[in-house]
């Protein structure tokens, strides 16, 4: 078969809500649709911790009383999902990469690019670009509540300006990188960037 | 670790995916994991992260033995984790 | 066909499915009776794929159970209406009969039943679960098997129980076949049947007990599945033999 058969009458979502908020090829959802990669880890508060590190070296380290007294940022955001669903006017609230640098002394970025690692081995890569001024944090809520273990917490990334698999669950290390390697799903076909306005969502788009 | 998600999925639900990728149905073949040496028959793994692909676990230890992507540029498939597949 | 196999290995292609009836099976559930040209067969447990394309070329997948059994022609799928569900709304809304879709299957031979699988047969559901269930139940019926056979079905209520009437008279033909409802929410007047989540003490009930060696099969929403098949194994039945399929948080 060349071409497939239309279903008569069947009407793709984005039809549906059209917007100028939403990304090519999205479609707005009031879910809030859960995606791992594994099983959800339950963290203990008592044994969590975020670590900024280059190439072996530790650049700062955080208990989770400590993370908690470091600035404290809101932030209101679209989400979208390479999976094609966007859920609009989401909020966060977290640590500013900015201010994480400013927290472990570094005056600039270590190095050009950043591995997300997580509990359970997802990592994820981002640009450091894609992090400072204010466009990545480290979130703790949402919604005015802590973010719920399916979520990713006690602690994930969030860069919404890219496709949400970026916004890493269950943040545990930020490791500075020379080069752009790529991450869990970077590494079995999709996109080294994610950026939904340029619908990056697979290597060789 | 806890594995009490709402959306995990069996490995069953996999198998039309993998079908993309093996002409038979590798749902019903075995494999060992390279980590803890657990066997265990596709069908009956846990299955991870639909639909953006397949990431099948060891039910004993969480290692990933399979792993499926398609796109529209290709497909890929790993499978590092695990030791053989048998038929 | 012998447990297990589904044939001899070919590629998985989209066939053309034509609707040929459809069936109102409760407020929101319907079955869809297709006829698939040049299908092969299926094995009782077994799904397949669907595609829809919208004229503007965009597709959406899904993956439906098969509810018939292998001895029936048409092709049966049991669709859910599943809130702000984009595939289920335009199959109980918008399909008729004569319509077409793509279909690929039969998918899956390890969640699969024949009478030659042996038995006691122990299946246990939640909601639309029931589905790939029941085209064992059909096989077994239509194969006139008398092995001993359960079915433990849990239902919000009676009206939402799917195949219902089909049940109880093959429950009535069949006195080897045992159909348990527990219904969670709503309970008819004089109900004296179970009104519960599924628990140990249910199970130990109604279940096989290990030392019968049952083919247990558990299917529908994820936490469903896992509730129930960790409570076989509490009861001391052997994980290998308990096949289970998770239909994903709304089992719809």
């Amino acid at each position: 078969m060349d071409d497939p058969p239309i279903s008569r009458g069947f009407k793709s979502r984005q039809g549906q809500t059209p917007s100028k908020r939403l990304p090519p090829g999205q479609y707005a959802t009031a879910d809030f649709p859960v995606l791992s990669a594994g099983p959800t880890p339950h963290l203990r508060l008592d044994d969590w911790s975020l670590s900024l590190e280059h190439g072996g070296s530790l650049l700062g380290t955080w208990s989770w009383a400590q993370f908690e007294a470091l600035p404290q940022t809101t932030i209101a955001a679209d989400i979208h999902c390479v999976t094609k669903w966007s859920k609009l006017g989401t909020t966060w609230q977290g640590v500013t990469f900015d201010d994480l640098l400013r927290a472990a002394g570094l005056q600039q970025p270590a190095a050009p690019y950043v591995m997300a690692h997580c509990e359970g081995g997802y990592t994820t890569n981002l640009a450091v670009a894609d992090l400072i001024g204010g466009k990545g944090a480290v979130v703790t809520r949402y919604a005015g509540s802590p973010i719920e273990p399916v979520h990713g917490g006690p602690a994930r990334l969030f860069v919404p300006h890219l496709y949400f698999w970026k916004s890493a669950k269950w943040l545990r290390r930020l490791s500075f990188m020379q080069a752009n390697e790529p991450g869990f799903w970077e590494s079995s076909g999709y996109h080294i960037r994610g950026d939904p306005w340029r619908e990056e969502r697979y290597d060789g788009d | 670790m806890s594995d009490n998600d709402c959306y995990v999925l069996d490995g069953n639900a996999a198998a039309g995916l993998l079908h993309e990728f093996f002409v038979v149905d590798v749902t019903t073949a075995h494999t060992r994991c390279g980590g803890c040496g657990a066997t265990h028959v596709l069908g009956a793994l846990r299955v991870y992260a639909v639909p953006m692909g397949a990431v099948l676990r060891c039910s004993s230890c969480q290692r990933i033995l399979l792993r499926a992507v398609k796109t529209p540029h290709g497909r890929w498939l790993e499978m590092s984790g695990a030791q053989y597949l048998r038929f | 066909m012998t447990d297990g196999t589904a044939g001899p290995a070919r590629r998985l292609e989209w066939q053309l499915a034509e609707v040929r009836d459809i069936v109102v099976e409760t407020p929101r559930v319907k079955s869809l009776l297709t006829h698939v040209t040049g299908w092969r067969g299926h094995l009782p447990g077994q799904h397949v794929d669907i595609r829809l394309t919208a004229e503007d070329g965009y597709q959406a997948q899904r993956s439906y159970s098969i509810a018939s059994p292998p001895e029936d022609e048409l092709i049966e799928l049991t669709v859910v209406q599943v809130d702000n569900g984009e595939v289920s709304a335009y199959l109980h809304g918008e399909l008729r009969r004569g319509d077409r879709f793509e279909l690929r299957g039969p998918i899956g031979g390890y969640f699969v039943w024949t009478t030659s699988s042996g038995g006691p047969l122990q299946l246990i559901c939640a909601g639309s679960g029931v589905a790939p269930l029941m085209a064992m139940l059909r096989h077994r019926d239509r194969r006139a098997a008398r092995g001993p056979a359960l079915l433990l079905y849990s239902s919000r209520s009676l009206e939402e129980v799917i195949y219902r009437e089909e049940l109880e008279t093959m429950a009535r033909r069949d006195r080897d076949l045992r159909v348990v409802y527990t219904l969670t929410s709503k309970q008819p007047e004089g109900w004296t049947g179970y009104r519960r989540r599924i628990d140990q003490a249910m199970l130990a009930e109604s279940c096989f007990p290990p030392e019968a060696n049952p083919r247990s099969f558990v299917c529908g929403p994820t936490p469903f599945v896992e509730s129930a098949s960790r409570l076989l194994v509490e009861l001391g039945h052997d994980p290998l033999s308990i096949k289970t399929e998770r239909f994903g948080p709304t089992g719809g």
